[in-house]
């Protein structure tokens, strides 16, 4: 039984939708995704000269008339998609709730998910937390879907995440190309997120960044005057003087620090697209992934 | 400027406490965040002591201000003019003999007068006045600068207890009268509020002292041989003190006790068997902060033959007090009396009669007759029931009263003022008064003859009176400014104080009043010489832990004179309030603003 936001008219719009790729990978079954091998499918890829023993019916008489030679038509091959959806679980995403930061993030891995799963292809759910972390086996097929989310919702963000070395255990386990989603707060240095996004590229993954912020981190809502800033994560603590100027410079460092995201993603060929978990979900899925080219 | 309370000034210590909301206020709130990639980037973090940067916002300010204004007000500056005509009262009394640092109280108050002096330059006047015995005034006429600090430098401290002066009143009546621009008070005493006018200069600090507060010698009763003495050392201080207490005479040591104080207590120390001299003086070897009441001075008893004129019509029941050891007894008749020469006898005992004036001599007036000019009398009463009694009282120690029953009394009327030691519900039966420090007696029941066992209370009774005439004959160390009564004085006769004056007395002159110094004040009588010790009798003097504040108040301006200060604390007063007024209009809105503009921060 799915609860909010799952409904099943979320549902109905989810179905509607089918992930894009860049890239042609080699898939395992028949499916909607274009592969680079040759095959039946109805889009025209090349056409070759005949040999001995083609299909007949993909002779190109045209061309025969034309040049007294035979050649065949070649399709492309449509294959099923694999899909990898990274969840950022580390205790960054706990604040300044789970409610508020990283249950947004597993819906928005869970929506993914099902539209992936609405299309018969497989998806494969991986937690970024510590140095390792959980993953879930392939699903295929909507009757999968509780699985997900059993998976996403039994993962409680804590713990030290470095995208890079944390990517690249998961990555050790991957053997078919696909699709890669990784959704986390990218609160880190940018050589961390980098070296994350180039393990992805060098495994020949079609790569999306979702950054998720709650509000508060946009915003904070700090009352003037002096602060002992605790990280999250590693505990480090910072006595801090908030005030105006300083919220406003803050707001300019996140901006920049989101900019400089965008710029490497656009400039890598990734996907990226930055939510702020007090807007709808459903608006951030059918409005804005839609306009990045997420969906076809 | 001048602060005319500057104790208030102190407040400006506490300033800093108006730091400590914004302190606590502003200790950081801890907090967690998701990453601190972006603070440590931007911003301005603090350093990581306890305070850190300080943010004090401009309330702060507006307080600090308030604040300021209300010290500066609380002490009551006032602009002053150089005043011309000055007054200086100086505190003579005995304490200001304390020593501060090797110089005395009296000293630094003179020097701190000579600069008040020094300051008014050459057209101003300055009248000088004493505090003891009485507040008076020193010069005749106003004198200039070097003729005051010349009479100032004459002052001496007496060994007198502060006067009952009420400084506020005296000073401000001082001043209305004699046009004086500015009154400044020289004392020990530490100054409270001061007038626009009237002012203190406290000298000297509070400090420990040890003194001797009571010194007796005599015998247990009249006819007792040996000697005891006893003194009475008070400990002025928050320790206890282990002292030596020695006996002198003539400047040669008799004998010395070690005696322990407690702290705010007093001890007695006791001496007995020590050899018989005409006077006796009670030493603390040591120094300490006030020499003068380390010492203290006593005249032997009388010899105990006590020779008493006995002035009655029944000879035999006078004679009886022959009976007593030591009493030798004249008697005369009434009508003899003024005939009789009456300087030898230590006291008179008029029974049944009475003299034209108060004898010289103590005296005893036992049922004197109805027309007389001392005592009045009453009707008489058969058996009397004794009502009360003085108690403790040298008369009636030792008497059990439901056993005392004289068998014909006459209550006395008095016409002055005295003690009445026995009372009944007639009226007083006996009554007592001391005049120019002589005992007198007055009887209303009659106690002769002398029984001795056979009436065991009036007997005890005979004895304690005549114990008390015995003292009052000159034994008993009396306080200084108490006068001494001679008695009878003849030409040639001469009082040497104990600083060694001289003074030859006039024939007229029988009681000598300027007992200002302690110690022992000899009068030679032709061949004879006879001692009164004169003692500090104050024990605030020698307590200089805490002396008594002296406030002084405005005083009303007398009409025509103009006023050496002009007082503005009032505006000072009134723009603090303004200020307070603003401050709590103006912080509650500064809050609100403050939220407001957190609150419409962008995304």
């Amino acid at each position: 039984m799915l609860t909010e936001p799952f409904t099943p008219e979320f549902l109905a719009q989810l179905e509607a939708l089918r992930l894009r790729t860049r890239k042609e990978f080699l898939g395992s079954q028949t499916g909607s995704y274009s592969s680079p091998r040759r095959g039946t499918s109805l889009e025209f890829a090349d056409y070759r000269r005949y040999a001995p023993g083609d299909d007949l019916r993909y002779l190109d008489w045209g061309i025969y008339a034309r040049t007294d030679r035979l050649y065949i038509k070649v399709f492309r091959e449509e294959v099923d998609l694999f899909a990898y959806i990274f969840i950022d679980a580390s205790g960054s995403m706990a604040f300044p709730s789970p409610e508020q930061k990283f249950l947004p993030a597993t819906y928005v891995a869970l929506a993914l998910s099902y539209v992936i799963l609405a299309n018969q292809d497989h998806v494969k759910l991986h937690l970024l937390q510590d140095s390792s972390g959980r993953a879930s086996p392939f699903y295929r097929g909507r009757r999968r879907m509780t699985n997900c989310i059993e998976f996403a919702t039994s993962a409680s963000p804590a713990g030290l995440l470095q995208l890079g070395p944390s990517l690249g255990e998961h990555l050790k386990r991957l053997r078919r190309p696909g699709k890669a989603i990784v959704i986390s707060d990218f609160l880190m240095p940018a050589a961390s997120y980098q070296q994350g996004f180039n393990l992805l590229r060098a495994f020949n993954l079609d790569i999306s960044a979702i950054q998720i912020l709650s509000r508060v981190e946009v915003d904070p809502p700090f009352s003037r005057g002096r602060l002992a800033l605790v990280d999250s994560e590693t505990q480090r603590e910072i006595n801090y003087e908030w005030s105006d100027d300083s919220r406003r410079e803050y707001q300019s460092r996140l901006a920049y620090h989101n900019l400089e995201i965008r710029s490497f993603c656009h400039q890598s060929g990734i996907h990226y697209s930055l939510y702020v978990t007090d807007r709808e979900l459903s608006d951030f899925i059918f409005a804005t992934l839609p306009a990045t080219g997420l969906f076809k | 400027m001048e602060f005319l309370n500057p104790t208030a000034l102190l407040g400006f210590l506490a300033l800093p406490l108006l730091l400590i909301p914004y302190l606590t206020k502003k200790r950081p709130r801890r907090l967690t965040f998701s990453s601190l990639i972006l603070f440590t980037q931007s911003g301005t973090p603090t350093s990581r002591g306890p305070w850190g940067r300080i943010h004090l916002p401009p309330v702060f300010f507006l307080q600090l201000l308030l604040l300021t204004l209300l010290i500066l007000a609380l002490s009551e500056p006032v602009f002053s003019v150089r005043p011309t005509r000055i007054a200086i009262v100086l505190d003579n009394s005995a304490s200001m003999q304390a020593l501060e640092e090797g110089k005395t109280r009296l000293t630094l108050a003179q020097q701190k007068a000579e600069s008040l002096t020094q300051e008014l330059g050459s057209p101003g006047r300055v009248d000088i006045y004493t505090t003891t015995p009485r507040l008076q005034r020193v010069n005749a006429e106003p004198l200039a600068t070097v003729q005051a600090n010349r009479v100032i430098a004459g002052i001496k401290a007496y060994d007198l207890a502060d006067a009952p002066i009420d400084y506020d009143q005296s000073l401000g009546a001082l001043a209305h009268e004699q046009n004086y621009q500015r009154i400044y008070l020289m004392t020990d005493h530490p100054a409270g509020s001061q007038g626009a006018i009237t002012r203190v200069i406290s000298v000297g600090k509070a400090r420990p002292n040890l003194a001797i507060t009571a010194f007796d010698v005599r015998r247990s009763s009249i006819a007792a041989t040996r000697l005891e003495a006893s003194a009475t050392i008070s400990n002025f201080s928050s320790r206890d003190e282990k002292l030596r207490v020695a006996l002198k005479a003539n400047g040669t040591t008799l004998t010395s006790r070690d005696v322990i104080t407690r702290a705010g207590n007093a001890a007695t120390v006791v001496f007995e068997g020590f050899a018989a001299h005409p006077t006796y003086e009670v030493e603390i070897e040591g120094a300490d902060a006030l020499p003068l009441d380390n010492r203290r001075y006593a005249v032997a008893p009388a010899s105990r033959n006590l020779r008493i004129l006995a002035i009655t019509p029944r000879p035999q029941a006078a004679a009886s007090l022959k009976s007593i050891p030591g009493v030798t007894v004249d008697v005369v008749s009434p009508a003899d009396y003024e005939k009789a020469v009456r300087r030898d006898y230590a006291l008179e005992v008029f029974h049944f009669a009475a003299p034209a004036t108060l004898p010289d001599n103590p005296s005893l007036f036992i049922l004197p007759p109805e027309r007389n000019s001392i005592v009045e009398s009453g009707a008489p009463v058969g058996t009397v029931q004794v009502s009360s009694w003085r108690e403790p009282h040298e008369l009636t120690r030792y008497i059990n009263f439901s056993l005392f029953r004289p068998t014909y009394a006459r209550p006395l009327k008095p016409k002055t003022a005295g003690d009445i030691i026995i009372d009944s519900p007639n009226g007083p039966l006996a009554f007592a008064l001391e005049h120019r420090g002589a005992h007198y007696l007055f009887l209303g029941f009659d106690p002769l003859p002398y029984l001795g066992r056979e009436n065991l209370p009036m007997s005890i009774f005979t004895l304690n009176l005549l114990d008390w005439f015995l003292d009052s004959a000159g034994t008993k160390a009396q306080g200084t400014a108490e006068p001494i009564a001679f008695g009878t004085v003849e030409a040639g006769d001469t009082l040497v104080t104990p600083a060694g004056k001289k003074i030859a007395l006039n024939g007229r002159a029988t009681v000598f009043q300027d007992t200002y110094e302690q110690g022992l004040y000899e009068w030679r009588h032709g061949r004879e010489t006879r001692w009164f010790a004169r003692n500090l009798a104050d024990e605030q003097e020698s307590d200089l832990r805490t002396p008594s504040r002296i406030d002084l108040h405005d005083i009303v301006k007398a009409p025509g004179t103009s006023s050496a200060m002009f007082t503005f604390w009032p505006y000072l007063l009134i723009a603090s309030l303004l200020l307070l007024f603003l401050e709590w209009f103006i912080s509650p809105r500064m809050r609100r603003l403050m939220v407001r503009r957190r609150t419409v921060q962008p995304a």
